[in-house]
């Protein structure tokens, strides 16, 4: 799926693109992706800006791109023209930090405590609304600081894995960071390095092409040593994942070496769901899960049906016995990381999530689950329900019986 | 890397595809789809044409297809009406009429040959219909056909949504998720279903709606519908596709949409794995059958040696040889050996799937 003149001359302005958009259901105003991609990009090419506000309200979500019966890489159009998009200053302020979610969360973790207080304090969230833009709906996360510390036990002939934390569980779950350093240490990898980078996702959804592509090559040259020497890399977060595998591609073409490097660490970037069904024939699965009456929904994230893969989650749990598991199959939830945090897209940002949070109400289930932290946010905020990263919960089984 | 083991792999999920993957999941295969894109579900409406011109050859086993296919679209809440021996002719939006045997319910009711009056209703500011157009051509062709509907064209306004343009996928996705705007609509249709026995309106009825709530809706409205398939995407084919996918996954069909196939690997006349394109690496996905059900459009998998099928739907070369053991065509890429329509994609579909279940 390469961004470039024969591919964009595959499109044949189908419109199915815009007949699954999130934003263009329930935003018709919204010129849908094939506008804003293959159309735009035509002239885009020919020199000409074609400059419009409607290039934010892309939500990144790579559902346009898996419904193109031709692969055209709609979503990697708009990301691109995003970087050329000119905004207002107090958005592009907000959008600096939004960009940066490593300095954000380094800023806030120094004094964690009065950050959260101060970030969940009406007025401050009015005053953040006025003069950001950011929501004053929205609840922000907690920010913990806290290192992953778990003892790391040598396991004689066991693969090496690198752990790609991401933003989300370094400076607001290192909990679950530490779980699924667990998980790996008891299905036999040594997981010697945990990688705290960025992935750069942030910045390339919010236009800062500088920024993803300062983040791609330095989560490249840290990766690319353990990576030559077999190790695999491991993503809890299917945007981190998502983006090792396909963006940094685009961002750092310019040289061939660079290339060679950015694609041998793709190729061995692995979705943590994706993992361990890899490794589903090792002792943890067998007899080793404690039963669960629980009845969950699973919600399977943009960013994991983005990485082909399956719902290797979704799979896992239902190897839970008495667990009731149903998958959702509702669409996007409407969050897109920093998108649903902003005050003028807030309201469309809920709006897409309804459908699912109606299929969460249906199915009336005692949590949820899903791989991304954004979603489940989303989720928790638009139904009130508790929703945890799958992971959390198989391993409480697995803790629960061993 | 383990991988993903299905009993069943088709390719593609089309009419075919998804008449394979019913016939398969009702044997209790495990079974995975591999596909790309809407189908042919982007032009149409999903009706099952004239039964009765079926080539002779064709198998006794249609009924036994046909009453599984349906009898899984009323299980995903978009029932079929119609019968094998029955012929309806039903409008088209060109102004032309289909001889079918089935079709979905919210276009089955426009029935040609009944004495009736029929308003084509366009709606203000859309430019992919004209009702006039459509109309004039209707009440044109069923002259010539000697057909008893007299069509009279008829305009209503909608709201249209700030700044937008107007278009049949915007009051489609508002059918399905405000309630307001199927009140505007109910009233605005009011007026011409009293005037009219039948309204045919071009695909709005939401992308995501089930029986129930079409039916209620014609039932408030106290007049019958037909919803025609628009300019692509069409509406009701979307439609059709998205509860059929549903119903296939919540019975265990597992998906790996969006990504195409990179290689089908065949190796002593057997085929083993199929690599799908995926993000970074290929997804190798095992199995021990595999149904090919790509249509006509997509890149040839196994090459040019394919001539015809076997009586197991097997294909084979000019000289007679199987291609692979475990490997079937149906659908449309049997065009030039059956036909391509619904008829025979819903055939083929269920006599690989049964050929699978008779030959494990």
């Amino acid at each position: 799926m390469l961004c470039n003149s024969i591919n964009l001359d595959n499109c044949i302005k189908c419109s199915d693109c815009n007949a699954v958009c999130p934003v263009s259901i329930v935003y018709p105003a919204y010129p849908g992706p094939k506008n804003l991609g293959p159309e735009l990009e035509r002239l885009r090419l020919e020199g000409i800006s074609c400059d419009t506000d409607w290039i934010e309200y892309c939500l990144n979500c790579y559902r346009c791109n898996l419904v193109c019966p031709n692969q055209v890489d709609i979503s990697g159009m708009i990301n691109m023209a995003k970087a050329h998009h000119k905004k207002p200053l107090i958005r592009k302020m907000r959008d600096f930090w939004f960009s940066r979610p490593w300095l954000l969360g380094r800023l806030l973790t120094i004094m964690p405590r009065l950050t959260n207080l101060m970030l969940n304090i009406r007025p401050v969230r009015l005053l953040m609304s006025r003069l950001l833009k950011i929501s004053s709906n929205r609840i922000f996360p907690i920010y913990i600081d806290s290192d992953i510390n778990v003892p790391i036990h040598d396991v004689p002939k066991s693969d090496s894995v690198i752990f790609f934390l991401g933003c989300s569980i370094r400076y607001n779950q290192p909990d679950l960071g530490r779980k699924v350093v667990l998980f790996l240490q008891r299905i036999g990898i040594k997981s010697v390095n945990i990688f705290s980078g960025c992935c750069g996702l942030p910045a390339l959804a919010n236009g800062d092409i500088k920024e993803a592509r300062v983040r791609a090559r330095s989560n490249t040259e840290y990766l690319i040593k353990d990576v030559l020497a077999g190790s695999f890399v491991v993503a809890a977060c299917t945007s981190c994942g998502h983006m090792l595998k396909t963006c940094f591609d685009g961002l750092l073409d310019e040289d061939s070496d660079m290339k060679h490097k950015v694609q041998k660490i793709a190729k061995s970037t692995f979705d943590f769901g994706e993992f361990l069904m890899s490794r589903s024939d090792l002792f943890l699965f067998d007899n080793n899960i404690s039963s669960s009456n629980l009845r969950i929904a699973y919600h399977a994230p943009c960013h994991q049906i983005s990485q082909g893969i399956g719902r290797p989650w979704f799979h896992l749990l239902k190897r839970i016995p008495n667990l009731q598991i149903e998958d959702l199959d509702a669409g996007c939830c409407g969050m897109s990381g920093t998108f649903g945090f902003k005050e003028e897209k807030y309201k469309i940002s809920m709006d897409i999530g309804q459908r699912l949070f109606d299929s969460i109400r249906d199915v009336n289930p005692q949590m949820v689950v899903t791989e991304c932290a954004t979603c489940r946010m989303q989720i928790e905020h638009g139904v009130k329900i508790k929703t945890i990263h799958p992971a959390e919960l198989l391993l409480d089984l697995i803790s629960a019986k061993t | 890397m383990e991988n993903y083991h299905f009993d069943l792999i088709v390719i593609g999920a089309g009419m075919s595809g998804m008449t394979a993957v019913i016939t398969a999941l009702n044997q209790g295969l495990r079974v995975g789809i591999v596909n790309t894109g809407f189908g042919l579900f982007v032009f149409g409406s999903g009706c099952i044409e004239n039964c009765q011109t079926l080539h002779k050859e064709a198998p006794e086993n249609f009924n036994k297809a046909i009453d599984l296919f349906l009898e899984n679209a009323r299980l995903a809440e978009c029932p079929f009406y119609g019968s094998i021996n029955e012929i309806r002719y039903l409008p088209t939006i060109m102004g032309g009429f289909q001889a079918v045997s089935f079709a979905p319910f919210y276009l089955w009711k426009g029935n040609a040959s009944e004495s009736i009056r029929s308003a084509v209703v366009g709606i203000n500011g859309v430019s992919s219909f004209n009702a006039d157009y459509t109309a004039e051509r209707l009440n044109y062709t069923a002259k010539f056909n000697d057909f008893k509907t007299n069509y009279v064209a008829k305009e209503i306004n909608l709201s249209i949504k700030p700044k937008s343009v107007a278009s049949m996928l915007q009051f489609a996705n508002r059918f399905d998720f405000d309630s307001r705007f199927y009140d505007e609509l109910q009233e605005a249709l009011k007026p011409i279903s009293r005037e009219a026995d039948l309204i045919i309106i071009p695909g709005i009825f939401g992308l995501r709606s089930k029986f129930q709530k079409i039916y209620d809706f014609e039932h408030e409205l106290d007049c019958n519908l037909c919803e025609l398939s628009n300019i692509p995407p069409s509406i009701p084919g979307l439609r059709l596709f998205n509860v059929l996918i549903a119903h296939l996954r919540k019975n265990g069909a597992e998906f790996f949409s969006g990504f195409s196939v990179k290689n089908l690997e065949i190796k002593n006349g057997h085929c083993q794995t199929i690599e799908v394109d995926i993000p970074a690496r290929s997804l190798c996905i095992d199995f021990d059958s595999i149904i090919l059900a790509t249509g006509q459009f997509s890149k040839s998998l196994i090459g040019l040696d394919f001539f015809d099928v076997d009586e197991w739907l097997r294909p084979i070369t000019k000289s007679g040889t199987v291609i692979a053991d475990n490997l079937y065509a149906i659908g449309d890429l049997l065009r030039n050996v059956g036909g391509n329509d619904n008829r025979h994609s819903i055939l083929t579909g269920y006599r690989a799937g049964m050929s699978i279940v008779e030959r494990r």
